[in-house]
């Protein structure tokens, strides 16, 4: 369907993620309707919608937490893997920014760091990783790479302050090494300043190949994104570059659920 | 290089290779054509109608004596632990000094088992059923009474400040000020002592004090095992549904979970508390009349048979060293088994559905077995000593601490635990990462605490043999000897009470840092 302006001319790509007529019936989430979403490699996409629209639903799906009831999930053009196994590996390259970090209070920086490498490493480095600090090298790079001081990485992660959690949060994700970022407004409890900031980090490090699907709640900073994708009440409302979004397709998208 | 939180919880797992080590050694291998007849006469019960209704007379008797022995206690817990609290005697005589003598008297007989309480009354005043709920109501009495003086006195004070200063009489100001915060946290941990005392019911019948028990180990020492199990199932739906009406209860009234990282809004519907409470009250007599419970009784004591003049030479004769020596890695090894497997094996199991109920299944059996009945099974297979009855003891401690700790992981640590799945880490390594990290201190509290009552409970295995204090103690007992029963009675109380000490220490350790969240009242006993 759509692909980046950028990328247009290129030979067809495969699309990192395809999400195809996704159904989802609300039993303990907001429901999807058919939602059929594709992601480019280099992509930047920005997920609108009132709350309730199903957006986290949605990066529920993209994440494999949820698998839809109807419809199918494709990745790097290959469906999603039934054996447990390879659906982990495939797993592993989706990186998720959680609103509430989810980072582990009770270990260090550098054991948090690690485990976001869990999911390729077998059970002796994961308990390993519980008793020495194991990757010094890599998790000072990642730490260095969001301007964080290395000398955190032995400090639990509790006595961090607020910003520094944010940083450390995201920190994780890189060393995910992630193909495709997916963030769940995790710019809602910031303030302006700092959500600016994540912002730009987030939009800097979702260079190709690397994709981003970011749900939002604030029309006033899809500046650096490629395409805006809207949703209302489980339906797919729009799906265009962001440049061509218009104020009444806004309006019209959060119609009667207060001020976006 | 210090272990991580999720670790910890891990360790004590260690004392497996040990036991497992050892086991072979022990194992006499002669009775597993036995153990096989049992485990297959679990799958086919005895419906005989009048093993049936001898069951459930059993049942009966024992769910009386359980509800009567907790009630008891719990009048005289409350009694006694607004005697003991340092705020009460503040606030009316100005002086705490008495709150504290009345705390150390109240040692002795919490330091007590109930089953030594029970044989030791069934000498003075014979076999009737007042005397297993007497034998209940005394340690129970104590320790709710130290549960009590301990949520009490961490209570916040300033409202109490307020009125006082306002001019309000002391009861009053008391009442009004500490009652509300104090009652639902009171009723919370009164249900859990009502499943404590269910099992303690079972138990005492096991050595002949009435009620079920007896029926279980006489089918089991004759090899019944058909009947055997009749006791066991019924039992178990009891077990069961008491916990599932007590949990039930809890969430209705908001109450604080055992092992509640963080307490929300606490005690909403004191109106339908109280109904409850006052729709007890002719339950209970009617219970005690349908038992003949006769308090009279108790006061006409038998003919003890003569004593012979106290022979102390015999008395440090005993081998002391190796008795409390024993007691004690009997207690290690039970309590580090119950602590370790149970994170172990909901770890072993996390990829499928059904391994998580088998383990439910198995821990339901743990908690409902008394202990002497695994002990008595284990004989088939094993030679009696300390590693048997260790054994016994951590299968039923590893019950009831499971229990706990899947109540507590179902809320603590899930965010981390999907985010780390989320990003294709697999079920293992999510539940250790994820929710065991904030688990860790908490659990190993208790866990601490737990070691304490094993080392109180050791004596009930004492009847496989060897196994220190324990079995000394009862056979002191049968052979009437007063002043080695003297001696072993008062060496095991002064032990529980450094291991109380102790696990006291070990607890405030845990929860002291910043994150543990650690309200003062977890530490001192909410949990016990």
């Amino acid at each position: 369907m759509q692909s980046s302006p950028g990328l247009a001319q290129d030979p067809p790509l495969t699309p990192l993620l395809s999400l195809q007529t996704i159904t989802v019936r609300g039993r303990n989430q907001p429901r999807l309707d058919g939602v059929s979403l594709q992601l480019e490699p280099g992509e930047r996409v920005a997920l609108l919608g009132p709350s309730g629209a199903g957006k986290s639903t949605l990066l529920a799906v993209a994440n494999g937490l949820l698998t839809p009831d109807q419809g199918q999930v494709l990745w790097q053009g290959e469906p999603r893997a039934h054996g447990v196994r390879a659906r982990r590996r495939q797993q592993a390259r989706i990186g998720t920014l959680w609103q509430d970090l989810r980072l582990i209070e009770e270990l260090t920086v550098q054991q948090n760091l690690n485990a976001a490498r869990l999911a390729v490493w077998g059970w002796p480095r994961a308990l390993l990783n519980l008793l020495l600090p194991l990757d010094t090298a890599a998790c000072a790079a990642v730490l260095q790479r969001l301007d964080l001081d290395p000398a955190l990485l032995h400090q639990p992660v509790s006595a961090l302050s607020g910003g520094q959690r944010q940083r450390v949060a995201l920190a994780r994700l890189l060393r995910q090494e992630p193909l495709l970022l997916l963030a769940d407004e995790p710019l809602a409890s910031l303030d302006p300043r700092l959500a600016a900031d994540l912002l730009t980090l987030l939009l800097e490090l979702a260079s190709p190949p690397r994709a981003l699907l970011l749900s939002l709640h604030r029309p006033d900073l899809l500046g650096g994104f490629d395409r805006v994708v809207g949703l209302r009440a489980g339906r797919l409302v729009f799906d265009q570059p962001s440049a061509s979004l218009k104020p009444a397709q806004l309006e019209e998208l959060y119609a009667g659920s207060g001020p976006p | 290089m210090r272990p991580a939180a999720p670790l910890w919880v891990l360790l004590p797992a260690l004392v497996l290779l040990p036991v497992l080590a050892l086991l072979p050694g022990i194992s006499h291998g002669g009775g597993w054509e036995l153990v096989g007849q049992f485990a297959a006469a679990a799958l086919r019960p005895s419906l005989d109608p009048l093993v049936l209704g001898s069951v459930l007379g059993g049942l009966a008797v024992t769910a009386g004596i359980a509800l009567l022995g907790w009630a008891a206690s719990l009048a005289l817990g409350l009694v006694l632990g607004i005697a003991s609290s340092r705020v009460v005697w503040r606030s009316c005589c100005g002086s705490a000094a008495p709150a504290g003598w009345i705390r150390r008297l109240l040692a002795l007989p919490r330091s007590i088992h109930e089953l030594l309480w029970g044989l030791l009354l069934l000498q003075l005043v014979g076999l009737q059923p007042a005397v297993a709920v007497v034998a209940i109501a005394i340690p129970f009495g104590a320790l709710v009474a130290r549960v009590v003086s301990d949520l009490l006195d961490a209570l916040p004070t300033a409202s109490l400040e307020a009125l006082r200063s306002g001019g309000a009489p002391a009861p009053a100001a008391l009442l009004t000020a500490l009652g509300p915060p104090l009652l639902p946290q009171v009723i919370s941990y009164s249900g859990y002592r009502l499943e404590c005392a269910l099992r303690s019911a079972t138990l005492l019948g096991v050595f002949g004090l009435g009620g079920l028990g007896t029926e279980l180990r006489l089918t089991l020492q004759s090899l019944a095992f058909p009947e055997l199990w009749t006791g066991l199932w019924l039992l178990l739906a009891v077990m069961l549904l008491l916990e599932a009406l007590l949990g039930w209860l809890r969430r209705r009234w908001a109450m604080p979970a055992r092992l509640g990282l963080r307490q929300g809004s606490v005690g909403r519907q004191g109106q339908e508390m109280v109904a409850v409470a006052l729709a007890l009250l002719p339950v209970l007599a009617v219970v005690a009349w349908r038992l003949e419970v006769r308090p009279a009784g108790l006061l006409q004591w038998q003919g003890l048979p003569p004593l012979g003049p106290a022979d102390w030479g015999a008395v440090t004769a005993l081998p002391w060293p190796a008795l409390v020596g024993h007691t004690l890695l009997l207690t290690l090894t039970a309590a580090a088994l119950a602590v370790g497997l149970a994170p172990l094996l909901l770890v072993v199991v996390a990829p499928w559905r059904a391994g998580g109920w088998l383990v439910r299944g198995l821990w339901a059996l743990g908690r409902l077995w008394p202990p002497p009945l695994t002990a008595l099974l284990l004989l088939f297979v094993l030679q009696p000593g300390v590693l048997t009855g260790a054994l016994a003891l951590g299968f039923h401690n590893l019950g009831i601490l499971g229990r706990l700790l899947l109540e507590a992981a179902e809320t603590s640590g899930v965010p981390q635990q999907q985010a780390l799945a989320a990003a294709g880490t697999g079920p293992r390594l999510a539940l250790l990462y994820g929710r065991f990290s904030g688990l860790a201190r908490p659990y190993l509290s208790y866990g601490a605490y737990r070691a304490d009552v094993i080392l109180r409970e050791s004596v009930v295995v004492g009847l496989v043999g060897a196994t220190g204090l324990g079995s000394q103690l009862l056979e002191a007992l049968s052979s009437f000897a007063a002043d080695q029963l003297l001696a072993l009675v008062l060496a095991y109380a002064l032990l529980t009470l450094l291991g109380e000490d102790l696990s006291d220490r070990a607890r405030l350790w845990l929860l002291e840092t910043p994150h543990g969240d650690g309200h003062p009242q977890e530490a001192g006993g909410a949990w016990r």
